[in-house]
């Protein structure tokens, strides 16, 4: 039986719009992922009052990091990668928010258990977010490479999109430096994605989960 | 031109049915192909929200979570994945466009499986099952549909986003053929797999449309036997009829024949009794002939009675009364009524102890009297002989009855006919006698059969089954 052409047509528009739906939808989705969190100047020299003090010597990573942000997962994979390479030729520290009213519990989940499981890497709480507002990181899985002489060398994140990880130039970047081994070239900026550190209204604006 | 059609006919319309079965079995496969990705929809719905819930759950701003947007992704994007296959899965089974839309959303669900899980290589496999899954459709189409939403996947997402289907931020520009061979090279394999499924198919389908053909070929004879069958019920029915009435004349030629010479007798007596008394009725009471008349009247109105009882019973059909009956008394009730013959000895061997059958006493009386009386009738004149009535059986066991005669026996050339009805070497007879008996023997379930030395006598064996002894127990 010959199927009515109103019902055909309706399919047909139906098909079509489902597509569109379908094309907006992963549009949105692969804009999210690659819609970076906000940034802040990093202090160019290591800060005198950050705790612990760095490494006299030797380059120091800092990474601060969201405990609870999927994301960050993903940073600290390919921090991981970064030690690896870096053969011990790297002081590194995670420093994860411990918001105030917060339990130790609430900071020291699976993420906290994976970054201590990487070798060379030391995992502290950071008490209010104090850490964080030094350093100027206002994203999880801000990472700041300062070289040998605590000058600032790199400044952003380790992956190339929300909770993907693989190469990226980033990570590139952090071991080229660590390559160059004491070379006096200039800041290597990238953009960080991870969820908000803090809820500043400005931050807050931009970096929606 | 006969002989080419007889030939192609048959060929051409099994050529047609085998079209006709493959494309249904197709149609029936692709139809539960498309129930089968219906249910597969959802569960891959449900498996993209828990992946969501278990890898991304919340966002994070400080100490404040919201839901993450992988998990709005996984419930609204999902949702729209998965209602848009399934409606055409539920509303247009089979069609073309069904499958093509299975395929496309298959696909975009290798997409969205591969976002949600943060880009894992692992999850990159799901385009390689999703394709084995779509090859159950034996449609090579639909492959080549999928083929080209994944390589379209490619190519956008590596222009826009490298590292979420490469791993690599600068990829090679060809990097996609990459891709895209390996997938090829599973589409080969999955259409020679396909190609091998749509032949094993035909030939079902031809094996079935033989199968068919051969089935109606047999129906068409079977009616012809019917219609034959009914035929030469028809013939036997007018046949038997035939018979009927042949038998009706025969018998009332016996009969009449029987009749005429009794009835003849009666009339010759009557006739000199009437003019005997006519002429003087006091004087006939002095004539030693009216009484030698009178007695010839009764003697042939009772053979006449004879007659007409026999036929009587022959042509009654009255079901065996069966009741617990002792068979020495019966015997022995009808040696009493058989007429004795000088010089033979009738005897009753039947044991005292033997159990009790069931038998229509009436009915078995008869049986017993006539194939005595035919036994003592058997015995040459003037020669001395002995019948004797034997029986045997067990509660549990058949039963047997024999009635034995050392008289002349039955000639080879007769035996054969002698249960038939108006069969009679007598000069006396109805012919009827044994025919009643095997009638009677008949409807108890019994066989009787006999046995005969011309010169030496003859044997006549009832056989009655086991049941006769297990009613009477």
């Amino acid at each position: 039986m010959k199927r009515p052409a109103f019902a055909r047509g309706m399919w047909v528009v139906s098909g079509l719009l489902w597509l569109a739906a379908m094309g907006v939808g992963f549009a949105l989705l692969t804009r999210h992922a690659l819609t970076p969190g906000a940034t802040q100047e990093a202090p160019p020299q290591w800060p005198q009052a950050a705790q612990p003090p760095r490494a006299e010597g030797r380059p120091t990573l800092v990474m601060l990091a969201h405990p609870r942000c999927p994301c960050t997962r993903a940073s600290l994979g390919e921090l991981a990668v970064v030690m690896e390479h870096a053969r011990g030729r790297l002081d590194a520290r995670v420093l994860f928010l411990r918001p105030e009213g917060t339990s130790g519990d609430w900071t020291q989940g699976p993420l906290w258990r994976a970054a201590a499981a990487i070798p060379g890497v030391r995992v502290l709480a950071d008490e209010g977010g104090t850490q964080a507002h030094l350093f100027g990181a206002v994203t999880s899985g801000h990472s700041l490479l300062y070289d040998a002489e605590g000058r600032l060398r790199f400044s952003g994140g380790l992956t190339a999109a929300r909770g993907h990880r693989g190469d990226n130039p980033g990570r590139d970047a952090v071991e080229a430096l660590l390559r160059e081994a004491g070379g006096s070239g200039g800041t290597s900026e990238h953009a960080v994605y991870g969820c908000a550190l803090e809820e500043p209204p400005g931050v807050r604006a931009t970096n929606t989960p | 031109m006969k002989l080419s059609e007889d030939v192609s006919g048959p060929t051409v319309a099994l050529k047609e049915r085998a079209v006709l079965l493959f494309r249904e079995h197709l149609g029936a496969v692709r139809r539960r192909t498309d129930r089968l990705f219906a249910g597969l929809m959802l569960a891959q719905w449900a498996f993209g929200i828990l992946v969501a819930l278990f890898v991304a759950p919340y966002g994070w701003e400080g100490k404040d979570g919201a839901p993450h947007a992988h998990v709005y992704a996984a419930l609204f994007l999902g949702a729209a994945l998965t209602v848009f296959p399934i409606a055409l899965a539920r509303w247009r089974p089979g069609d073309a466009a069904t499958r093509h839309g299975v395929a496309l959303a298959q696909m975009l669900w290798s997409s969205l499986l591969i976002h949600l899980t943060g880009g894992r290589v692992e999850t990159h496999f799901h385009v390689f099952v999703s394709l084995a899954f779509l090859a159950l459709y034996r449609d090579p189409w639909v492959l080549l549909s999928a083929t080209g939403a994944t390589i379209a996947d490619h190519i956008i997402r590596g222009f826009l986003w490298p590292e979420s289907v490469y791993g690599v931020v600068d990829p090679e520009w060809w990097r996609f053929l990459e891709h895209a061979f390996w997938v090829g090279i599973l589409d080969m394999v999955l259409l020679h797999a396909g190609r091998g499924m749509r032949r094993e198919m035909r030939e079902v389908a031809v094996r079935r449309a033989e199968l068919e053909l051969a089935r109606e070929r047999e129906e068409e004879k079977s009616a012809a036997l019917d219609r034959a069958l009914r035929e030469l019920s028809g013939f036997q029915e007018h046949l038997i009829r035939v018979e009927k009435l042949a038998a009706v004349g025969q018998l009332a030629a016996s009969v009449g024949h029987e009749l005429r010479n009794p009835l003849a007798a009666v009339r010759n007596a009557h006739a000199y009794l009437s003019r005997r008394l006519s002429r003087d009725v006091i004087g006939a009471a002095d004539d030693p002939r009216v009484p030698q008349f009178l007695g010839v009247m009764e003697r042939e109105l009772g053979a006449c009675a004879k007659i007409i009882s026999d036929l009587l019973d022959f042509a009654r059909e009255r079901p065996p009364a069966l009741q617990p009956c002792p068979l020495r008394p019966l015997v022995d009730e009808a040696i009493g009524v058989v007429p004795p013959r000088e010089g033979v000895r009738i005897i009753n061997e039947v044991p005292e102890s033997l159990p009790v059958p069931s038998l229509d006493k009436e009915q078995f009386r008869q049986v017993l009297v006539n194939l005595v009386q035919n036994a003592v009738e058997a015995m040459p004149t003037g020669r001395t002989g002995q019948v004797s009535v034997l029986a045997e059986g067990q509660d549990a066991g058949p039963w047997a009855i024999r009635v034995i005669d050392d008289g002349a026996g039955i000639p080879p050339d007769v035996l054969p006919k002698i249960f038939e009805p108006l069969f009679t070497t007598k000069t006396r007879g109805t012919g009827l006698g044994l025919a009643i008996v095997a009638n009677m023997v008949q409807r108890h379930g019994g066989t009787i059969s006999v046995r005969s030395e011309a010169g030496r006598g003859s044997e006549f064996h009832i056989h009655l089954p086991a049941t006769a002894a297990a009613q009477a127990a």
